[in-house]
């Protein structure tokens, strides 16, 4: 094994071990796959982590029919280990983007009931409409780990 | 109508290096069809130190003014050059007309003096009207004022009109004609098709990627950014975006796009970067490069946790 390869398996090691016990994620695993830059992890948060503001249009739509307001379920999410000392160009993010899935493997979209279901919008964002995201992990030298998403394309900014 | 809205030509005057548009019709045409708002730059001639509420003319981007040349939507001059040939190779039917237009202009400026004076000595008539007209009704005790107020108004209206002979009244409107100051020339030039080729920096293909699809581009500085990106006329959006454009294989420190990210989050933004795929690689992915689809582009927002 040469050098870069020890420096990725620790600096994965640091994120899977910051996620599981300081964010309480589970399912936590790595995927490898060939025309990957690098391995990228992937786990479910304790609570779900991003919702696209069209969703949330299309929720708050659905649910002045609703009782209950609709479940927020965790979805699995991409997490890509950093360190903070690395330069990273546009090219290489692209590889990254152009070589995953929108959801990791094993995701379960909800499921659409007939044509007429009135959910059906906001359960497209948590399936067909889902666009590439992931998770920038980036540590830093005191074990510091910060997240922030990156999107593929134009994805405007949630109304927080 | 329609077809003459789109057809539009922006000149563009390109004065030392900076390309800028002086008519306010080109601006409001740029603003509404193709999504530029561009700077305001003009200062009051008596306050050149101005820098809050500045006018005419806007100044372009070196960027915006070739998206403009390349949509066929404008083109550019260079003004000095262009102004000096005009004045030169002016023949004499040419410039009477030049010199009517401004002769209109003056008189148009007249008219609307004129009328602006008449208002407001109208106004002035109608307060010494209503005070001496309460006056009166104390003295007399008269409750019928409306006939005298009928009699002045008459009165006023016809005052202006002079039975004086039509040549004389001609010379005192020459004498008493304004001297005016154009705005623009645009009687004195002459619509261009060609255009001088424009220089732009590299983050050219990211801007034109954004104005394709509708979006506003302000400079940045005050979001932390090359470019802050509205979704509309900022009059009405906030902007989604603060944008920096980087080369395609530009390595880019991790450091600078987590604190971009924090800092687009802090305002309510998404930090876009974004470049142009060089044409070789876009070939091999199997990729469709038209209107500016060789351009891709990231979100950064903090996660939140």
């Amino acid at each position: 094994m040469s050098t870069t390869d020890g420096h990725l398996e620790a600096l994965t090691k640091v994120v899977l071990n910051n996620l599981e016990n300081q964010h309480d994620w589970t399912r936590l695993q790595t995927h490898a796959q060939p025309n990957l830059p690098r391995q990228l992890i992937y786990g479910l948060p304790p609570k779900r982590l991003y919702v696209h503001p069209d969703e949330q249009i299309e929720m708050i739509k659905a649910e002045k029919d609703r009782k209950e307001p609709i479940p927020q379920a965790p979805e699995l999410e991409w997490v890509l280990p950093l360190h903070l000392a690395e330069k990273w160009s546009l090219s290489q993010f692209a590889a990254v983007f152009d070589a995953m899935d929108a959801a990791p493997p094993g995701s379960s979209a909800p499921e659409i009931l007939g044509p007429d279901d009135p959910d059906a919008q906001w359960k497209l964002w948590r399936g067909a409409k889902r666009g590439k995201r992931l998770l920038l992990a980036t540590v830093q030298d005191d074990s510091t780990v910060t997240y922030y998403w990156m999107f593929d394309g134009l994805v405007k900014p949630r109304q927080n | 109508m329609a077809s003459s809205v789109t057809d539009r030509q922006v000149r563009i005057s390109r004065i030392a290096g900076r390309y800028l548009v002086f008519d306010i019709d080109d601006v409001v045409h740029i603003r509404r069809h193709h999504s530029i708002c561009a700077v305001f730059t003009g200062t009051m001639p008596q306050n050149p130190t101005q820098n809050v509420f500045l006018g005419l003319p806007i100044e372009l981007y070196a960027q915006e003014a070739k998206i403009l040349v390349d949509k066929k939507a404008g083109y550019i001059v260079d003004d000095a050059a262009d102004h000096l040939t005009q004045l030169k190779t002016m023949d004499e039917s040419s410039r009477k007309e030049y010199i009517q237009s401004l002769k209109v202009q003056r008189k148009n400026a007249q008219l609307v003096f004129e009328e602006a004076k008449a208002l407001s000595q109208a106004r002035h008539q109608d307060k010494r009207k209503a005070t001496s007209g309460s006056k009166k009704a104390r003295e007399t005790n008269n409750p019928a004022p409306p006939a005298t107020v009928e009699q002045e108004d008459t009165l006023f209206d016809t005052q202006p009109v002079k039975p004086a002979p039509a040549a004389a009244a001609v010379a005192a409107v020459k004498d008493t004609m304004p001297a005016l100051t154009p705005t623009t020339s645009s009687t004195l030039i002459v619509p261009q098709t060609s255009s001088t080729p424009v220089e732009v920096p590299s983050s050219f293909p990211l801007q034109a990627y954004l104005n394709s699809r509708g979006y506003f581009i302000t400079p940045g500085l005050r979001f932390g950014g090359d470019f802050s990106v509205y979704p509309g006329d900022p009059l009405r959006y906030h902007a989604h975006y603060l944008a920096t454009s980087y080369e395609w294989e530009k390595k880019i420190p991790l450091l600078d796009l987590l604190t971009s990210g924090r800092l687009g989050t802090a305002v309510k933004k998404s930090f876009l970067l974004g470049g142009q795929q060089p044409q070789d690689q876009v070939a091999e992915s199997e990729k469709v490069a038209a209107g500016g689809d060789d351009v891709r582009v990231f979100c950064i927002e903090w996660a939140g946790m």
